[in-house]
């Protein structure tokens, strides 16, 4: 009998993945230019002599390990999605405008000297996030309107609308005023930061959400891999689901890019990662490249604030330098396999 | 029987030139019906009208007496089957992933197979001969095991109708021969419509019992009838501009192509024994 | 069929959102703890706020600083916390501060906000113009207990810039070219702070308005803008010997600039003169040297003032 992938088999993968995630985030907890002791972080918080070790566990670390941790999966999951709606596997998130829409959302917040701020978010964050998902829109509604070949006018439409969005970034760079430049063009490299709980708590559920809302259509994006006619003819009402893919991919992207700047290379190694290890089957996709792109972000954040001691390197540094030659060495061993690990 | 398939006055163009003008015919129930014509003469095109991916300029077509366009995308997928040309998808998949894909249509929300689905994909592998296939990626195969492949996720589609776009191109003669054996199989066996665009008239002559025969454009006309009715050496070289000399084998005729070096052979008719089973 | 789901699902959603905003905004006037009247232990994120504290007589009371505060020696011996860019906010709190000293850009802010959140107690100065310099000197000595050495040094920076305009108005300004990359050409427009130096000093932007602040700049403009002295930032602290002498043979190739026949090329440390902090007068007199050397001549000390 033929076998197929089946909900238990499915559970057993992400169970053992998450398991291995939550030993990854603990080991990295405890390493920092900062050596603590977790029986003294146990401690607690410390009432007249404050527990440098709880504050620096608490206060520094586990926030920027749930960060990277919610940023990873959802740069990862929207690179897998990108990926099968425009069948490219050159796509990753931000190849529909999400960076430069994103860039220049914050720009223009940094240079008007904005302060909306809403749901706690800095007003940063907030034109960051609007920036981005307006973008998107834009770049949807002149794929759509070009008409029959959708994926093709949707990559043209992103290639434009980013190219002109990065001039008009360049531009408002050259005129706005020293500090505020310079601060801009280091939140683009991207940057894990410590953020306040609340903020946590809601980019969680959101990302979450979206990510679940991929995983639901997720078999329906294996046939849209096949091709808009191919797919239609399994069944697949395949303008909804490109848009829903689409939706909950911009959505999720625009959180992280929201609160981290732009990582690259997440979204585009570990979709590759996974499907090399595990398929190109997207309901194994989704959940395990969330959990992947989580445990990668995690340790690359690690990295990037423990590798020069006190210097403190940007994020989106160490997934350049680190992601290529891994990839590079993975494909190498896997291509010669004729079946999968499955 | 009633009709499965029920076109009326189907007319369609790209743009302002009709490819199909006025195009009519029904089909009954579990019948193989062959669509041929020269290159360009609208048989893809109406393939894709027939499956809703193109949307009729006039006319309407009837789908187990249902216009085509009251279907939800997911019941059409439950009704038609398509076979088009062989790929090699982007992404690396199995065989048995691309074959299960055809269950899509009757899964939950989640999509998860579950045993039925599991026995209709291995029935429909066995079928095809290509279950020892099974977990190999189907950029490995060659491209007549892939067209099997595609034609074993039609059967694991499970509907009454099979649209095929031209299934042997590819396939080695014993293939060829198989795969039409197995569609006259399951349209006698278990009451399939099969619907198959082929170049290979001969092949169309044994195994089809309704063709139709479209001539393109300008003119657009049609013949639609039994194999019989519709193909001849003067409708042949009407249509395709071609000569064939006609050969008769155990009381059905067969046409030979004639080109510039077959030598001088006009109506060639030879009484042979019935053909070995 | 599906829907009722989905929409009881985002309902979910917002509310739960909703409700944690809500109760964080809420738990958000917790009340801080008051500052220690005379904090003992001093962190300062920034090379200029290290300069400040050090002029207040707080040297025993520094314990930490950003990696790039240099001035004086005794800062460069402080325990390090990143840099002024990338503050290593693990580092600061090991330090066990009582009082942390801040910038007012957007980086700084998120440093700070999370240290504010573990209740421990920061002071956030804006020091982007001359007069946010001074009042930021009296904030800290306000902070710190020494209101009376704030005091007096902003009366000190007051009455250096006041003689300074003083000895400045007779003098005609020259047109200064301040360049800060020569491949491709980019000096300092109208609408930065360095041309507030250079007015400070004495002198005038040789070029006129313009939307960049940094604008690139061809030959014609460069020879239409004629400038009397041109003043070059130098890259990084050494071999500023060596950089004059390339900087020198660069402008050669327009002989005919006032500032290239008469050899007023100079190239300066940025750091220096662009550093908002206690010796900001004396950076803006090392530029007023450079404009106007008859009237600093019998104070210019010609080789040590290149090397500062």
């Amino acid at each position: 009998m033929v076998e197929t992938l089946t909900v238990k088999k499915l559970t057993g993968k992400i169970l053992i993945c998450l398991a291995a995630l939550a030993v990854l985030m603990c080991i990295c907890a405890l390493v920092g230019t900062q050596s603590i002791s977790l029986s003294k972080v146990m401690q607690g918080p410390g009432q007249t002599d404050p527990n440098i070790d709880y504050q620096i566990f608490v206060g520094v670390r586990l926030p920027r390990l749930i960060l990277a941790a919610l940023v990873g999966a959802a740069l990862a999951c929207a690179g897998v999605t990108l990926q099968a709606i425009l069948r490219n596997p050159l796509a990753d998130p931000y190849i529909l405008g999400i960076s430069s829409g994103a860039g220049l959302g914050a720009i223009i917040a940094v240079i008007a000297g904005l302060s909306w701020t809403f749901l706690g978010g800095s007003p940063l964050t907030v034109c960051a996030f609007l920036g981005a998902l307006a973008t998107v829109w834009l770049v949807w509604c002149v794929g759509t309107i070009a008409g029959k070949h959708r994926v093709t006018s949707l990559l043209l439409a992103g290639v434009v609308v980013n190219a002109f969005f990065s001039a008009v970034i360049m531009f408002l760079t050259s005129i706005a005023k020293s500090s505020q430049i310079r601060w801009t063009v280091f939140w683009l490299m991207g940057n894990i930061t410590e953020k306040p709980w609340h903020i946590l708590c809601v980019s969680a559920i959101c990302i979450l959400a979206g990510i679940i809302g991929l995983f639901a259509i997720s078999h329906r994006l294996n046939l849209l891999t096949f091709g808009d006619a191919e797919a239609r003819g399994l069944g697949v009402d395949t303008k909804k689901t490109t848009l829903l893919a689409f939706t909950f991919a911009a959505f999720i992207t625009a959180v992280a890019v929201s609160l981290s700047g732009l990582i690259g290379f997440v979204g585009l190694i570990i979709p590759h990662t996974v499907r090399l290890l595990f398929g190109p089957d997207h309901r194994q996709l989704i959940p395990l490249s969330a959990i992947i792109g989580s445990a990668f972000l995690v340790v690359a954040d690690t990295l990037a604030r423990t590798i020069f001691g006190q210097e403190q390197l940007p994020v989106g540094v160490i997934t350049a330098i680190a992601g290529g030659p891994f990839f590079l060495i993975l494909l190498a061993k896997y291509s010669r396999k004729v079946s999968w690990l499955k | 029987m009633s009709n499965i398939v029920n076109v009326k006055n189907l007319t369609f163009g790209y743009n302002t030139q009709p490819i199909l003008k006025d195009l009519a015919f029904e089909l009954p129930r579990a019948r193989f019906m062959a669509i041929a014509g020269p290159n360009g003469a609208g048989k893809t095109t109406l393939l894709n009208l027939l499956c809703a991916l193109l949307r009729p300029k006039a006319g309407s077509i009837e789908i187990d007496k249902k216009n085509i366009k009251s279907y939800p995308a997911r019941k059409l997928a439950q009704k038609i089957a398509v076979v088009r040309q062989e790929f090699v998808p982007v992404f690396d998949f199995t065989v048995t992933e691309v074959v299960s894909m055809a269950r899509s249509p009757y899964l939950g929300t989640f999509g998860f197979e579950g045993k039925t689905d599991r026995q209709f994909v291995q029935e429909a592998l066995k079928l095809t001969d290509t279950a020892q296939f099974a977990s190999r990626p189907l950029a490995e195969l060659s491209g007549g095991e892939r067209q099997r492949v595609f034609i074993a996720r039609a059967l694991a589609q499970n509907t009454p109708i099979l649209l095929l776009d031209e299934p042997t191109t590819f396939l080695d003669l014993k293939h060829q021969v198989d795969i039409f054996d197995l569609l006259k199989q399951l349209q006698l066996e278990k009451n399939k419509t099969i619907i198959a665009i082929t170049h290979d008239i001969n092949l169309t002559i044994q195994y089809a019992d309704i063709a139709l025969l479209l001539q393109g454009p300008p003119s657009c006309d049609y013949q639609y009838g039994g194999t019989t009715d519709v193909f001849s050496t003067e409708q042949i070289e009407r249509v395709f501009k071609a000569k064939t000399a006609e050969v008769s084998i155990g009381g059905k005729n067969f046409y030979l192509p004639l080109g510039k070096f077959t030598g001088d052979n006009q109506h060639i008719t030879r009484n042979l024994t019935e053909p070995q089973q | 069929m599906k829907r009722p789901w989905i929409i009881s699902a985002i309902a979910l959603i917002c509310v739960a959102v909703f409700l944690i905003t809500f109760y964080s905004n809420h738990n958000h006037e917790k009340t801080l703890q008051i500052p220690p009247a005379r904090p003992g232990r001093i962190v300062s994120l920034a090379p200029n706020l290290t300069e400040i504290v050090f002029a207040l007589g707080l040297d025993d009371k520094i314990v930490a600083a950003s990696s790039d505060s240099d001035y004086p020696a005794q800062a460069a011996l402080k325990e390090k916390v990143g840099t002024f860019w990338q503050p290593n906010t693990e580092a600061i709190i090991a330090a066990k501060p009582d009082l942390v000293l801040t910038l007012a850009f957007e980086q700084q802010k998120t440093v700070a906000e999370t240290l504010k959140r573990l209740r421990i107690n920061v002071l956030t100065l804006k020091i982007e113009k001359i007069d946010e310099l001074l009042a930021a000197i009296r904030q800290i000595g306000t902070a710190t207990g020494k209101l009376e050495p704030a005091d007096k040094l902003v009366a000190d920076i007051t009455e250096q810039m006041n003689n300074l305009k003083l000895k400045l108005a007779p003098a005609q300004k020259p047109k200064v070219l301040w360049v800060i990359q020569t491949e491709p050409l980019r000096v300092a427009g109208r609408n930065t702070f360095v041309n507030e130096l250079i007015q400070l000093a004495g002198g005038e932007n040789a070029i006129s308005p313009t939307i960049q602040q940094y604008p690139s700049l061809g030959s014609e403009e460069l020879l239409v803008s004629a400038p009397h002295v041109i003043i070059q930032s130098a890259m990084g602290q050494d071999n500023l010997p060596d950089q004059q002498l390339s900087a020198e043979a660069f402008w050669t190739k327009w002989p005919t600039l006032p500032a290239v026949k008469n050899k007023k090329i100079y190239v300066i440390n940025p750091d220096t003169v662009l550093r908002l902090g206690p010796r900001f007068a004396d950076g803006i007199e090392l530029i007023a040297q450079h404009l106007h050397p008859d009237i600093f001549a019998e104070s210019l000390d010609a080789g040590s003032q290149l090397e500062r």
